[in-house]
Formats: C-alpha cells, sequence, structure tokens
C-alpha cells in the first residue's frame, strides 16, 4: 500500500515538474516573440496553453484521488495541498505567456520604446523568479524558496518606473499613447507572472515548513496599526 | 490551559522482567478526548491499563513511578482498587455484554454497589443507555437479552455499562476497531458528545479515527512517548521525526 502510495505522489510531482516545464518554456519564447516580433511564435505559445489546461484537470483529478484514497497526515498532505497551489498558479503563469504574446503585434513598431522601457529585463527578472520558485519546489529548497519571496518588490518596481517613464513618453508624443498603453498592460501581466512566482514560493515554505507566510507581512501591518489606533483611543 | 486530570510521571512499567514502558511522564487534560497511537506491541494498552490499575490483575508486574488522578497517587497502598475503577471505566476492543438482559447488563454496577430501589435503579439505566445513544434503539426492548444486540449495539451497551456507576474517566481500547463503518461513527459521535462529562482516553490503531475523535495525542514506539501534542499539531506538523513516519505510514 505504502508502495503505490509513494507511486501516486512521485506521479503526480512529475506531472507538475511537466507541467512547469512547459510554462516556463512558454514564458521564455513569449520573450523571444517580444523581443524579436515573432508572431509565428506567438500562435505556438497559445497552442501550448490546451497542454496547460489538460495537466490542470489532470493533477486536480490525481490530488483528489490521492485524497480519497490514502487520507495523507503531515508531510504528505502539505504536499498534496501544495501540488493544487501550485497547479493553480501554474495554469495561471500560462495563461500570461498568452497575454504576453498578444501584446506583440501591436508593438510591433515599437522596438525603441519596447526596449527604453525596460519591460524586457522585467520579463528577464520575472522568469528568473518563477524557475527559481518551480527549483525550490522541485528540491524543496526552503533557501531558495525564501529569496524569491523577497524579490518581489524588485518587480514592483520595475512595473512602477515602467508606468512613470511611459505617462512621461505619452505627454511628449501622442502618437505614443497606443503602443504606450500596450506596454502598461504588458507590464501589469508581468507583474503578475512574479506575483504568482511569489505565491508559489510562499506554498513551498508551507510545504516544508508547515509554515504559512502568505499575507504575513500585510497582516502583520495591518495588526500593528490596529494596536497603535487602539492605543490612541485609550490615551484619549 | 486546560485542567489536568491524570498526570503521570516517570513511569516504567514491567513484565515480569521485561520492561514495557519507559519513563512516561503525560498530562492528560480534564474532559477531552486523548488518543494513544503506535506499533502493536508499543506499550500503549499497557499504559492504559495502568490508569485504572488492570494490570494488577497479571501476575509478575511490576510498577515504577507515580500516577495521580486529581493530584492522588492512584499507585499507593491506601488507594481502593475497586473504588478506583468506578472512577476509571474501561471498555475494550471486544463488547463483552454479560449474557442477561438489556436492563441488567447496565444496572449490574449500581446493584453490586448496593443500589436496590427499582425507581432508582430505572433512573440509571435510562440515563446511561441515553447517554450511550442506545436508548431510543432499545427502549422496547430492555428485557431482551443483551446477546441479541448488533456488534455495534452491544459495544455501546458496554459504554452504558461503564456509564451506570457514574465515572469521571473512560478508558477504552480499541472500541470501535471491531464495527463497520456505521457502528464506528456512532461510537465517534458518541465518544465526542462523552467528553463534555468525562475525560477519555482511548487506543486506536486507526489513524484516521485519532485524527477525527481525539484533541491530545500521543504516540507510543518501543514502550516510550515519543511525542505528546494536540492532535492537529501532531496530525500536520509533528515535531518528531518518528512521529511523522509513523502517522505517514514510513515506518520501520
Amino acid at each position: 500500500m505504502q508502495k503505490h502510495f509513494e507511486q501516486e505522489l512521485e506521479s503526480l510531482k512529475t506531472n507538475i515538474v511537466k507541467m512547469a516545464s512547459i510554462v516556463d518554456e512558454m514564458v521564455e519564447n513569449a520573450l523571444t516573440a517580444l523581443e524579436t516580433s515573432d508572431l509565428e511564435l506567438c500562435k505556438k505559445i497559445k497552442a501550448k496553453d490546451r497542454e496547460i489546461d489538460a495537466y490542470d484537470n489532470l493533477i486536480k483529478t490525481q490530488c483528489e484521488n490521492i485524497l480519497a484514497l490514502f487520507q495523507p497526515f503531515a508531510v504528505d498532505l502539505r504536499f498534496i495541498l501544495t501540488s493544487l497551489m501550485v497547479n493553480n498558479q501554474l495554469e495561471r503563469c500560462g495563461d500570461i505567456a498568452v497575454n504576453i504574446t498578444q501584446r506583440v503585434k501591436p508593438l510591433i513598431n515599437h522596438y525603441d520604446l519596447v526596449v527604453e522601457s525596460k519591460i524586457i529585463d522585467m520579463v528577464k527578472f520575472s522568469k528568473q523568479m518563477f524557475k527559481e520558485a518551480i527549483d525550490s519546489f522541485i528540491n524543496r529548497d526552503l533557501e531558495l524558496a525564501n529569496k524569491v519571496c523577497g524579490e518581489d518588490n524588485v518587480v514592483d518596481g520595475y512595473n512602477k518606473n515602467i508606468f512613470y517613464y511611459l505617462i512621461d513618453k505619452m505627454k511628449e508624443k501622442h502618437e505614443l499613447i497606443e503602443p504606450a498603453s500596450h506596454l502598461m498592460i504588458l507590464s501589469r501581466h508581468v507583474e503578475r507572472l512574479a506575483d504568482h512566482s511569489t505565491n508559489i514560493a510562499e506554498d513551498v515554505i508551507f510545504m516544508i515548513s508547515a509554515e504559512i507566510v502568505s499575507h504575513k507581512h500585510k497582516l502583520m501591518k495591518w495588526a500593528e496599526k490596529e494596536q497603535s489606533k487602539n492605543q490612541l483611543e485609550t490615551e484619549e | 490551559m486546560e485542567n489536568i486530570k491524570i498526570k503521570t510521571r516517570n513511569l516504567n512499567f514491567y513484565y515480569n522482567k521485561k520492561q514495557a514502558l519507559f519513563d512516561i511522564s503525560m498530562d492528560i487534560p480534564e474532559k477531552k478526548v486523548t488518543a494513544l497511537i503506535g506499533p502493536s506491541g508499543c506499550g500503549k494498552s499497557t499504559f492504559l491499563r495502568t490508569l485504572n490499575r488492570m494490570n494488577d490483575l497479571i501476575e509478575d508486574i511490576k510498577v515504577e513511578g507515580d500516577i495521580f488522578i486529581d493530584g492522588v497517587n492512584i499507585y499507593k497502598d491506601n488507594i481502593d482498587v475497586v473504588e478506583l475503577r468506578k472512577r476509571v471505566g474501561m471498555i475494550f476492543q471486544k463488547s463483552n455484554p454479560f449474557p442477561k438482559s438489556i436492563y441488567d447488563n447496565v444496572a449490574y454496577g449500581p446493584r453490586i454497589q448496593g443500589i436496590k430501589d427499582k425507581t432508582t435503579l430505572d433512573e440509571i439505566v435510562e440515563r446511561s443507555l441515553r447517554r450511550s445513544a442506545l436508548w431510543d434503539e432499545v427502549k422496547d426492548e430492555l428485557k431482551k437479552s443483551a446477546l441479541m444486540l448488533s456488534g455495534g449495539q452491544q459495544q455501546r451497551l458496554c459504554i452504558a455499562r461503564a456509564l451506570a456507576i457514574d465515572p469521571e474517566i473512560l478508558l477504552m481500547d480499541e472500541p470501535a476497531s471491531a464495527l463497520d463503518p456505521i457502528s464506528t461513527t456512532k461510537i465517534e459521535d458518541l465518544i465526542f458528545e462523552l467528553k463534555m462529562n468525562y475525560t477519555i482516553v482511548i487506543v486506536t490503531h486507526n489513524m484516521q479515527q485519532a485524527a477525527r475523535v481525539s484533541d491530545y495525542t500521543g504516540f507510543f514506539y518501543m514502550g516510550k512517548l515519543i511525542e505528546f501534542d494536540e492532535t492537529r499539531i501532531m496530525f500536520t506538523s509533528p515535531k518528531e521525526k518518528q512521529t511523522e513516519d509513523y502517522i505517514t505510514g514510513r515506518f520501520g
């Protein structure tokens, strides 16, 4: 029974790794398509999304079966829960790769704006975060997962800088309003890619250490705010 | 913080010269369910039986260390063991009703205690059968033989019999392991109800059952208490690797 269970877990992990490698390839190709304005490549990326959807359903079914048939505990239970959560994030990352390709055509004649906005650097950075998040899942690497969680601010910084850079450009030249708007949307998609990578890393931390770190910072800040508010009220 | 009902300190137990329990110190909270898990021969049933001195019935045993119930050491010479077992009832794996009527099974303990008044006995029988969730099924056939009941009903009758002498603690040694899933659910629901009024210690091999019914869990291995914590923690993030290996089936 235990052997059967181990095989099921291994098969689940293999499918997540396969799905992750397809998403990784999609994001890599989306970057290439953006850099080279390759519309044929965009079509291929879109076609790959169907494979991701199929893996999404397969992994959900596998998780459901394992939970129903083996009722795992502790580290095994956390692995299944993490697999479900990572699966969800991967599916969305696949969608983001497709979203990126949808901006390639409108930006075909504005390569200079694309390069100067630093969006390519942002995509590269987010892509690296995604890759490291997946590596942390595969290798159960807590240190790497923590590293990814700390990098989200960098991408937020890219997003902010690109936004203000594009606002300035639009003010300078009205004919850039359309491509700059597409770039703003693109930047938002890439920022979401980094968010999903951070979510994956947070899920990995939960899987390894049983600690829930999602929203921790935000909740702590909120608690501090509430505390100081209460203190002020008491003083008054 | 919970009230501690049973406290064991440095408990060692020997069958002849073979040591079965090693230095067990454990605080069992009042009106909670504490599950004892571990592989066969790990000492969990032996430990359970030390709590009402059932092991005294076996020859050549030796007990070292202390067990306190409500602060009183139950292994001191002046303890009345019969009185102790009235306070600490026990339910076994195999239901063992007497070959008597349902009524007489439940009334057995109170009668031994000297209660003869029919109305009082009627009240005790009804209350005990209600508490063991059997009343509705047997109220019209109390004079029928207990042996006519199903396995699950017999087990609940044994619980009613234990409740009839008004114990404070219930020890359960795999109480549902011989029952079908429906009867098991009834016993588990009953345990949930009973913990409002009783401190329950249950030995089970069924990990899911331990997770479902208990508030605290102790993991025993080779006579030692490896880990004891809230059930929620034991089954999600145990601190000891041996515990994690056991509950995830990677033992040995």
